[in-house]
């Protein structure tokens, strides 16, 4: 009898298990080790990660406001460039940009499309650029002919505009072209009536008109106050989108602080 | 056994499976259900090392430029699966790395520092 090999059978399962339950944490440890270094490393990289979208994204938006900057300067530069064969000042580019939102935004329109009109309204005469200066400049009245080459430059206007499928320049097209309408029926290029007249024209003409009648230009002397107010009153539907009209007396203030903000320099 | 292969999409690396010996894994890896994705290569190689046909080797090509945490866990399950074969086949891992990817270079080492037995070269482009 092998008296050595006798093991109590309990012990024997004992020892199994035991030895099943050090293998068993082990690995376990292992794995939480493992956990643990895979998500230190995760954290770090997420870190990283995260810093370098973040320094993306300043990156990215610095170079949106320089775009839009830059954007901003070439339209107000080419507004100013059609204004100055016309012997207008930039300020008046200007004002007309103001006023083009107050009136946008008494309208109605979104915070985004009265901006928008703002940054458009000053290349509505951007079409003079091709008149000539003979006629640009004259003083006094011209002659019919004369006439029909000056109201040319609603077209041209647009047609240097239409190409581009930027709302911004888009924008600039239409009130280009028909800043000149009437909401009779009676202006040009298109004789276009009411509500077929874009309503950023429609706004662009009146702050344009206001603009225009308080400043003495090279056919006419500056018109005063009551002068202006009246031919409002007169072109009230005529000339004039009403609403619009109402929405300048009704916020005449706001309409006077922008010209004092941006008066000529004398 | 047939060879297996999948195609790179925008969150998966592109993977193939070859019955003479050899894996290759290459791109971006940080699909939504990880283990799903990789649960086909995983039972492949198992069955790689069961098969009685296959090659006494087997080369696996890693080149993982992104990867989220669960894919590094699995990862290590794949290399645990080697681990477990590297007795009785002839085992290369060739972890390819960019020069400038710091965290696919620390991968590549923690596997080396995890798996001490097992022939992995860390491979800079």
């Amino acid at each position: 009898m092998e008296h050595d090999v006798i093991k109590n059978p309990l012990i024997v399962e004992l020892e199994l298990l035991r030895a099943n339950f050090d293998k068993t944490t082990e690995k376990l440890i292992k794995d939480i080790q493992r956990h643990e270094k895979i998500m230190t490393k995760a954290d770090k990289r997420q870190k990283q990660e995260y810093d370098e979208l973040q320094r993306k994204f300043a990156e990215v938006e610095a170079l949106q406001k320089e775009i839009e900057e830059t954007q901003k300067e070439v339209i107000f530069t080419m507004g100013s460039i059609g204004e100055s064969r016309s012997k207008e000042t930039g300020n008046h580019v200007r004002r007309v940009a103001e006023y083009s939102k107050l009136i946008a935004l008494h309208y109605g329109l979104s915070e985004h499309d009265a901006e928008m009109l703002k940054q458009a309204s000053p290349m509505h005469d951007i079409g003079k650029v091709a008149i000539p200066d003979a006629i640009l400049n004259k003083p006094g009245k011209l002659t019919p002919e004369e006439f029909e080459i000056m109201k040319k430059h609603t077209e041209l206007g647009y047609d240097m505009l239409k190409h581009s499928h930027r709302p911004l320049l888009q924008t600039a097209a239409i009130v280009a072209h028909e800043h000149h309408e009437k909401f009779n029926g009676q202006g040009y290029p298109r004789g276009l009536k009411g509500a077929n007249i874009h309503i950023y024209s429609r706004i662009t003409a009146f702050a344009d008109v206001f603009d225009a009648l308080g400043n003495q230009r090279c056919y006419k002397p500056a018109w005063s106050d009551e002068e202006i107010f009246n031919f409002f009153h007169k072109e009230r539907g005529e000339h004039f989108d009403p609403k619009i009209v109402d929405i300048f007396f009704k916020h005449l203030s706001e309409f006077l602080h922008i010209r004092e903000t941006f008066k000529d320099p004398i | 056994m047939n060879n297996l292969k999948f195609e790179a999409t925008q969150y998966t690396p592109e993977i193939s499976l070859e019955t003479y010996g050899e894996i290759n894994i290459k791109g971006k890896s940080y699909p939504e259900n990880t283990f799903e994705f990789y649960m086909p290569i995983l039972q492949w190689l198992r069955t790689y090392f069961t098969e009685p046909n296959a090659p006494h080797s087997l080369t696996v090509n890693v080149e993982i430029t992104y990867f989220n945490s669960s894919s590094s866990k699995l990862f290590f399950d794949f290399f645990d699966i080697l681990d477990a074969n590297k007795e009785n086949f002839n085992i290369t891992v060739n972890w390819i790395f960019d020069q400038e990817n710091d965290s696919a270079k620390e991968a590549g080492e923690d596997f080396i520092e995890d798996f001490v037995d097992l022939t992995i070269h860390l491979i800079a482009k």
